[in-house]
């Protein structure tokens, strides 16, 4: 890429009205954020930064998961998309930042602090939760970063030196000068070892996280069900950037229908697996009837407040999808899918806080959702955009699709 | 027509069959069929084939085989009606799974019925022609031309990369 047109790509990344844009909203959600903590109910403000910190972490875990995949199955038809999804990785630090802040509000997060738990105690304390998540995280995103930086060996242009993360790149990759067939071996290894971290580390956060929020209930399959959501989740991410990028002449980034119709059937199977993954548990705890199984789903499912949230979850994020998705023509066209994705994105936010706010907010008669978590959603999707439109701009090699490797 | 040839040119791969499509595609010469191991949307759309409608057979198959699966979990709970836990006799929760594989089981069928009827099979007269590597590994292209150009299709089929084999 020339100089001419790495300046026009880095003005349309990142320039003066998106980062206003960003900041307004981060400043929205902040300014949500602490009236809440101010008000009467703390507990409100920490259930919203949970439900946003799992959402859109999960959303950078899982789209790296997409690079990986696609470098261990050797998917050539998603090589223009794993660019974007690897600029999703760009949150990994900003996430693990919101994961030590969420230990301020310890007292309202984790409710069982204050409950009668017996032999599980041994599992449930605060500081054996808090080493092991963090070994958990530095575990899972130091992989994805060692997968990235063999990856971006190979995407990035070395040539260009601008910026200080390029030069710090190039040092490292100009230290040693590595074979390319073994880095690319390495980097498929990486590439493994973050897919089986990915599954087994969403698990525990899943477990410490969502499902120990009322530690008297357990399902096994919740781990794997949180996991699969976040691929889903972020795969609805990665539509919605691929079109953006798409759509914009100035970006050199183009896909094929044939490309979207690819996603969009990826993203229709992975609306099924969820679906699955939720029925698998919801059998099994219909068929044993113990109250101390049934009362966590008949709370979110069948009782007030929060029984039209679950259907409305149900609808927005597997019936509307699953009617849709079946049209060819369709998953073939950006604007719709976009259009698609985002709706599903909500439904699996509000399903974020239906899994959190019934066990944070025992015992209420009115629905603990209000305009404040609206406005803390926005603050977060500000700040997701305003760290992927960074890693754009600093390495807009990943935004740059090649038509001849796609199949 | 007696006076044409159909020629039949077998490719190894997709690259070279969608330029020799391509490129048939300018001369007088028309294109028969094309057999491919994959399901290549380039080809497809270079043909500009129309879509199927054999999806439609599925998607009829998947919803009978919904309906189908749950009333015959329904019937049979009903002939012998045994409560277990409290649960009702017919319940809704446990039948949706039976549901779930009688539209995947049905929707194959329709699948392939759908398949038998709109190619018209069983097709005696095609076997003659037929040659295994066009359902094996090959890509196969079936092009007519008037006899008098037979050696000049034959040539273009080989100067593209394929094997050649004269059908009638």
């Amino acid at each position: 890429m020339n100089k001419t047109a790495a300046k026009i790509t880095e003005s349309v990344f990142f320039n003066r009205s998106l980062l206003r844009m960003t900041g307004v909203s981060i400043v929205i959600g902040l300014v949500s954020f602490i009236i809440l903590l101010s008000g009467k109910h703390p507990e409100r403000a920490w259930q919203a930064y949970l439900t946003n910190f799992l959402f859109w972490s999960s959303v950078a875990q899982g789209g790296l998961l997409f690079s990986a995949v696609m470098q261990v199955a050797r998917g050539r038809w998603g090589r223009s998309l794993t660019g974007p999804a690897e600029a999703l990785a760009g949150f990994f630090p900003v996430s693990f930042l919101l994961y030590l802040i969420l230990f301020l509000g310890y007292k309202q997060v984790f409710p069982w602090r204050y409950m009668e738990l017996g032999e599980k105690a041994a599992w449930l304390n605060l500081p054996g939760l808090f080493a092991r998540d963090t070994a958990g995280f530095l575990i899972l995103y130091g992989l994805g970063f060692i997968y990235l930086y063999h990856s971006w060996a190979f995407r990035l242009n070395r040539k260009t030196d601008a910026g200080k993360t390029r030069e710090y790149l190039n040092r490292l990759w100009n230290s040693r000068s590595v074979d390319p067939d073994r880095f690319r071996a390495r980097m498929t290894l990486f590439a493994v070892l973050y897919i089986i971290a990915y599954a087994v580390i969403l698990s525990l956060i899943a477990y410490d996280l969502i499902m120990a929020l009322d530690p008297h209930w357990y399902s096994a399959l919740f781990g794997a069900y949180h996991f699969v959501k976040a691929f889903y989740m972020a795969l609805g991410v990665l539509i919605i950037l691929a079109s953006i990028l798409h759509m914009n002449p100035q970006i050199p980034f183009a896909l094929r229908p044939s490309q979207f119709h690819d996603l969009g059937k990826l993203f229709f199977a992975f609306c099924l697996v969820w679906a699955d993954f939720f029925y698998c548990q919801f059998m099994v705890i219909w068929y044993g009837n113990i109250s101390e199984e049934t009362a966590y789903v008949i709370a979110r499912t069948m009782a007030s407040p929060w029984r039209p949230m679950a259907w409305l979850v149900f609808i927005v994020s597997f019936g509307i999808p699953f009617l849709i998705l079946l049209n060819r023509k369709i998953k073939s066209n950006p604007k719709w899918m976009s259009l698609l994705s985002a709706l599903v994105l909500l439904g699996l936010w509000l399903e974020h806080t239906l899994l959190i706010g019934p066990s944070l907010n025992p015992h209420v008669h009115t629905l603990q959702l209000g305009i404040f978590d609206g406005l803390i959603f926005v603050g977060f999707i500000g700040l997701m955009t305003l760290v992927v439109a960074s890693v754009l701009h600093v390495l807009p090699e990943l935004a740059e699709s090649r038509i001849s490797e796609g199949s | 027509m007696a006076d044409d040839r159909t020629i039949m040119g077998i490719f190894s791969d997709e690259e070279t069959t969608l330029s020799a499509v391509r490129a048939l595609k300018e001369t007088p010469w028309s294109i028969e069929n094309v057999m491919s191991p994959i399901p290549s949307r380039e080809i497809a759309d270079e043909l500009s084939t129309k879509p199927s409608r054999v999806g439609y057979f599925t998607l009829a198959g998947g919803i009978i085989g919904f309906f189908t699966g749950f009333a015959l979990s329904a019937y049979t709970a009903l002939q012998w009606q045994l409560v277990v836990s409290g649960k009702p006799i017919v319940a809704l929760v446990p039948f949706f799974i039976v549901g779930f594989e009688f539209t995947i089981l049905f929707a194959v069928f329709g699948n392939v019925v759908g398949l038998i009827l709109k190619m018209k099979l069983p097709d005696y007269r095609g076997l003659a022609d037929h040659d295994s590597r066009c359902t094996g590994a090959c890509f196969c292209v079936v092009a007519v031309c008037p006899v008098s150009d037979e050696q000049k299709l034959l040539n273009f089929l080989k100067n593209s990369g394929a094997d050649t084999r004269i059908l009638s």
